[in-house]
């Protein structure tokens, strides 16, 4: 068990909930509350990532962040070291390939709210912000809560971003799921073995949170 | 409100530096994948001896040579094909033009229940060939892998480049392409002697040393990377030491004799 | 007036509307039309939750909305109270929770003891603490309606807050809002598609129609007196004829209307001018059957004959339509109580004879869009406008 590779990956997938958490919550609200125009190729395009093949990201990433691009530039004079291979260059990667498994659920958690009870909050003298935080954010918390723990189950699992971006480095970039895949390259099919079950068993316990939450939701519902 | 105290949390969490083991104290090291095996035990000795240790990272040397070309935080380089060396010393990436450390072996391995039969000539696979006893052939990619191209090379020589082709399985590194040979998923391959040396591979399977002269040699150079610290040099040292080169040898390496460049 | 409320809509699309209402404080007005007509997207530009391309609402002296000065005030900010058709609860919250969302300026105990207070107003003492899901139908709009006053609003919006309880429920809820409404100082502007909740519960009524206010006045006024055509068939009215003006008599205070060779005396309406073309309609209420079995001396009025066409049971009343002189349509509809009628030996294919109160028949211009369809000589064949009221 390469403890070093499991802490990285628990870390990795804690900072892209924390980051996508606020975002996801302002994204998903804004688009369950407004529609305009090109509303419809706004979540395609951030939709994306579910359909692209990791690889492809990673190359664009890698392209957009790399050593020549203005970004990675602007990162290595500021911090000295490159944005690839490293452990923010990886954060940013991940962010970006979770953006619809955070905005998505929570979206539909806000949408799941009937239109009039936000009217009411206003006729009640809530300002915007109250309304989230009081009256929105109590309602919409399923999706919340599923957007959360599909981010951080995806992340665990993710390789292909990671490998091209990260560059497998210990302690910096390789994470469980690198880990595993270079220890059946060793042929340490035991160390393998223990590492994905740990893997799937976290998976399981998280999606499986996920469900139960979501099907406790509808008690909450008003019509 | 409450929000903006958790956008201070936040802030703050996020400037926080990387707090992990600072890579000066444990060096990473890009190894070829044939050293699977040969440079994990030297690592060992080196910790046990220096009580200093290495973070190792084992891939294709092309895949390496790009990344280290991009800026990747290794600190020593040991490549499978000296020609990535020396050009990234050409691009002024490495210290100097560093060491001839090894010359690799390939080898014709068939995993049990194969029924290709081994031998240095590769009169067995020609035969197997012949009669269609060969649906899969692993070899690493040659393309970035050393050991590939020195597959490649050789299979082209015996002739026996244009039958297999269409029955290849590449492997990314040379350590994947032993993981599809010995897995029995194919019915054999070509990799490192260096790997096929090791227990874990060597009891899934058989297999012969093939001659020198059917490819170029696999001389094997690592070098340190600009901006190395003092773990990495002490390592780059110690590896060019009897107790490193013994390792190496009994990993099926040949270690030049002496410092040479 | 600067107290009350006043309101101009006007925009083309996406919703047209051509609006104009006003309430006094204390006044109960209710928005009254057939669905899609726009009510609750009057409501809703009142509350500030919709702007409207043009016009201006007033409230008690502020501007709330003013097109022409790009004004428009929030929905927050206005002190609105609004019953929504579906409650809009805060499901998560208490009733007494719900009804302290609306009170959020105050400190934590005062707005206690006032929810708590409204909420015994409405009669949901002992409740406060359940949740919406654990409240009846007509529990839960209790809540609403206590939310909406516990702003202490400028103004008090239902919109048809009846619709979703049973019946039994809407007849406790009319009594509640009755008495409730004495209390109230505020404009009440009630949205329904129900004339008889609007005759019950107003003071004054506005008939709308696809965005336009038609009519505004005193229920009974509005449902008996119509303006147009338009108006007679959104307020129920089924009876609506075309007659000629012969004579008007301005000393007995009668206007004499040539229909289907009879010639009717109708209340007094000098505006319209001699060998005019009207439509007449009466409510239903001012027919009154000749009884067989205690003829009176009302069948003296205008008496009309015909043959019973049709005979519909609605539990204790019966609907009749008759063609007068035999076969002309479209029939006169009245009602009858079902005893009146099985005493009478009312039924299919019987002739009867009807007297129509002249007080009740009132005259309103032709529907010119209709002229055209068939030539009308001298008061004879009326026809009645198109489709008729429900």
């Amino acid at each position: 068990m390469d403890w070093s590779a499991l802490s990285l990956s628990l870390k990795l997938a804690t900072w892209t909930v924390l980051i996508l958490l606020p975002l996801g919550i302002w994204v998903g609200h804004a688009l369950a509350a407004n529609r305009f125009r090109g509303k419809a190729w706004v979540e395609a395009l951030l939709a994306l990532p579910l359909v692209l093949p990791p690889t492809v990201l990673g190359y664009y990433l890698l392209v957009a962040m790399g050593g020549a691009s203005p970004l990675g530039q602007l990162y290595e004079a500021a911090f000295g070291r490159p944005l690839v291979f490293s452990f923010e260059g990886l954060l940013l990667a991940s962010v970006i390939f979770n953006i619809p498994f955070a905005i998505q659920p929570m979206q539909r958690g806000f949408e799941a709210i009937a239109p009039e009870v936000r009217d009411a909050a206003a006729c009640c003298g809530l300002t915007r912000w109250r309304t989230l935080w009081r009256i929105e954010l109590p309602l919409a918390w399923p999706g919340i809560l599923s957007a959360v723990v599909l981010t951080f189950a995806h992340t665990l699992g993710e390789f292909g971003v990671v490998l091209m971006v990260g560059g497998s480095i210990p302690g910096e970039t390789k994470t469980v799921a690198i880990a595993i895949y270079d220890r059946v390259q060793a042929f340490d099919t035991g160390g393998a073995g223990i590492m994905s079950a740990a893997l799937l068993l976290i998976s399981l316990i998280a999606i499986g949170a996920a469900y139960f939450t979501a099907s406790r939701a509808p008690a909450r519902r008003h019509d | 409100m409450g929000y903006h105290k958790l956008l201070i949390i936040l802030v703050f969490l996020l400037t926080v530096p990387n707090g992990m083991a600072a890579p000066v104290e444990r060096p990473a090291v890009a190894a070829a994948s044939d050293l699977q095996f040969a440079l994990a035990a030297v690592a060992t000795r080196f910790e046990a001896d220096t009580q200093q240790s290495v973070r190792l990272s084992f891939g294709s040397s092309g895949n390496y040579f790009r990344q280290i070309g991009q800026g990747a935080p290794f600190q020593l380089f040991l490549s499978a094909d000296e020609n990535f060396v020396l050009q990234l010393h050409q691009a002024g990436k490495t210290e100097d033009r560093g060491v001839l450390y090894a010359t690799g072996r390939i080898v014709l391995f068939a995993p049990h229940g194969s029924s290709l039969q081994v031998d240095d000539q590769l009169a067995g696979l020609r035969n197997a060939l012949a009669h269609g006893q060969i649906r899969r052939f692993a070899i690493a990619n040659p393309e970035h892998a050393p050991y590939g191209r020195a597959a490649e090379q050789a299979l082209r020589k015996l002739g026996l480049w244009d039958a297999l082709q269409r029955k290849l399985v590449l492997g990314e590194n040379v350590s994947q392409a032993a993981q599809f040979a010995a897995s029995g998923s194919t019915q054999g391959g070509i990799f490192a002697y260096s790997l096929a040396l090791s227990p874990a591979v060597a009891k899934q399977g058989r297999h012969v040393l093939m001659p020198e002269n059917l490819h170029q040699p696999l001389r094997q150079r690592m070098a340190l990377v600009k901006g190395a610290g003092a773990t990495a040099h002490a390592f780059y040292v110690y590896l060019q030491q009897p107790a490193a080169r013994a390792i190496f040898e009994k990993f099926g390496f040949v270690v030049p004799s002496g410092a040479r460049q | 007036m600067t107290e009350g409320i006043r309101i101009r809509l006007q925009q083309s699309g996406p919703i047209p509307l051509d609006a104009t209402l006003e309430c006094a404080p204390g006044e109960v007005l209710a928005l009254v039309g057939p669905s899609g007509s726009g009510k609750t997207t009057i409501l809703r530009a009142i509350a500030g939750l919709l702007r409207v391309a043009n016009g201006a609402i007033h409230c008690n002296g502020d501007a709330w909305f003013d097109a022409e000065h790009s004004l428009h005030v929030a929905a927050r900010r206005r002190r609105v109270g609004y019953v929504f058709q579906n409650y809009a609860l805060f499901p998560h919250l208490s009733a007494m929770h719900n009804v302290m969302e609306a009170m959020l300026e105050l400190p934590v105990a005062e707005r206690e003891r006032r929810a708590r207070d409204v909420l015994a107003r409405v009669r949901l003492a002992g409740l406060e603490h359940r949740v919406p899901a654990m409240l009846s139908g007509g529990q839960q709009q209790r809540v609403a309606v206590a939310r909406a006053l516990a702003r202490e609003p400028q103004v008090l919006l239902l919109d048809e807050p009846f619709s979703a309880v049973d019946r039994a429920t809407r007849q406790k809820l009319y009594r509640e809002l009755a008495e409730l409404r004495r209390e109230l100082a505020m404009p009440v502007i009630l949205v329904t598609h129900d004339l008889d909740e609007a005759l019950m519960l107003s003071d004054r009524m506005c008939v709308l129609h696809q965005g336009r206010t038609l009519q505004s006045g005193e229920p009974l006024q509005v449902m008996t007196r119509p303006e147009t055509v338009e108006v007679a068939q959104l307020v129920g009215l089924r009876n609506v004829f075309r007659a000629g003006v012969v004579a008007h008599d301005a000393e007995r205070g009668v206007t004499f209307i040539e229909w289907r060779r009879h010639r009717l005396e109708a209340r007094l309406q000098p505006e319209f001018e001699i060998g005019a073309q009207v439509t007449w309609t009466i409510p239903q209420g001012h027919i009154v059957l000749h009884r067989r079995d205690r003829p009176s001396r009302g069948e003296h009025e205008n008496p009309v004959f015909g043959k019973v066409v049709e005979c519909l049971s609605l539990g204790e009343n019966i609907v009749l339509s008759v063609a007068i002189n035999g076969s002309e349509r479209p029939p006169l509809f009245l009602t009858v109580p079902a005893h009146t009628a099985r005493r009478n030996g009312i039924a299919q294919d019987v002739d009867i004879g009807v007297s129509l109160l002249s007080e009740g028949i009132h005259l309103m211009p032709v529907d010119n869009a209709r002229i055209r369809s068939k030539p009308v000589q001298g008061g004879k064949q009326s026809q009645g406008a198109g489709k008729m009221g429900r």
